[in-house]
């Protein structure tokens, strides 16, 4: 009896528990995410090495944010299943999605409340805490650093939305 | 200091390069955190354990170039990249360099824009 416990009860057990608190902090991080997204819609942000109509009066000033999010094991579990066969894996694209915009939010948000308007040269860079992400072995979480300059623009907004002409880029669906 | 990823600065010209500076760290885990971040993986969600230890990295890393740009007398870094490598399992290392340059204020551009912040070395 206990032998069939800890060999396929308990697995099943974490697995299942694992599929919905990990399915409850996805989409409570993302539907977050949305939300200051837009709040903060009015910073120009972009990925090109120069400034827009800088205001240069204002020292512009390099910002970093770091993030390191889990995979839960359910997904952590699909993604190995699913690398037998190849093909688009969803759960980690995801995770990885929602690891480099909170991670560029993060940097917006210390530009705005330094009193920025603007980020210029935003880049995201992947790092391989757990060593395992080049070894074929299951890596178990994504980190990610962005960093930008946030400056102060007088770059015009879009007159009726009153958002950044370029905005930041979508959930992946 | 001031510290930009871009080439360029606002209000300021580049009058010229000093050089290259660096600065890197390596971070190990510690089993502690190591055994803590495990059990919350199995649910998924942020590692906070492993967030500190990058922001802690990085601003080692940050702080010995910036040690290395007052060395050289410069007033900013400019083009500051981060990379980063695994070098065994459980360990990583975070490498920031930039370029350290002296600068000074754009004339034509005061004269219309107003006049910059003035060049201070914190």
């Amino acid at each position: 009896m206990l032998e069939i416990w800890a060999a396929y009860i308990f697995p099943l057990l974490i697995l299942a528990v694992a599929f919905f608190s990990g399915n409850m902090i996805a989409s409570r991080h993302e539907k977050s995410l949305s939300a200051r997204q837009l709040i903060l819609a009015h910073i120009r942000t972009t990925d090109l090495n120069r400034f827009f109509e800088p205001d240069h009066r204002i020292q512009a000033q390099l910002f970093t944010a770091e993030i390191t999010l889990g995979i839960d094991h359910f997904r952590g579990f699909l993604g190995s299943l699913k690398n037998i066969f190849g093909g688009q894996i969803r759960s980690y694209q995801k995770t990885l999605d929602r690891a480099r915009r909170e991670a560029l939010m993060q940097v917006i948000e210390q530009s705005h409340s330094a009193g920025y308007n603007a980020v210029a040269n935003l880049r995201l860079e992947f790092v391989d805490i757990s060593g395992k992400a080049n070894m074929a072995k299951r890596a178990n979480m994504v980190t990610i650093i962005a960093y930008g300059t946030a400056y102060t623009t007088h770059a015009p907004l879009n007159k009726e939305t009153q958002t950044a002409i370029s905005p930041l880029p979508a959930a992946i669906r | 200091m001031i510290v930009v990823n871009t080439d360029t600065l606002p209000g300021y010209e580049i009058s010229h390069s000093l050089g290259i500076v660096q600065g890197n760290v390596v971070r190990a885990k510690h089993v502690g955190r190591d055994i803590a971040a495990s059990f919350k993986n199995i649910v998924g969600g942020e590692l906070k354990g492993y967030t500190e230890l990058l922001t802690d990295a990085r601003r080692d890393a940050m702080a010995r170039m910036l040690a290395q740009a007052t060395e050289l007398g410069a007033d900013a870094v400019i083009n500051v990249r981060f990379s980063t490598s695994a070098i065994t399992q459980g360990a990583a290392e975070l490498y920031v360099y930039g370029t350290a340059v002296k600068l000074s204020t754009s004339t034509t551009r005061a004269a219309v824009e107003g006049t910059p912040p003035p060049i201070s070395i914190s």
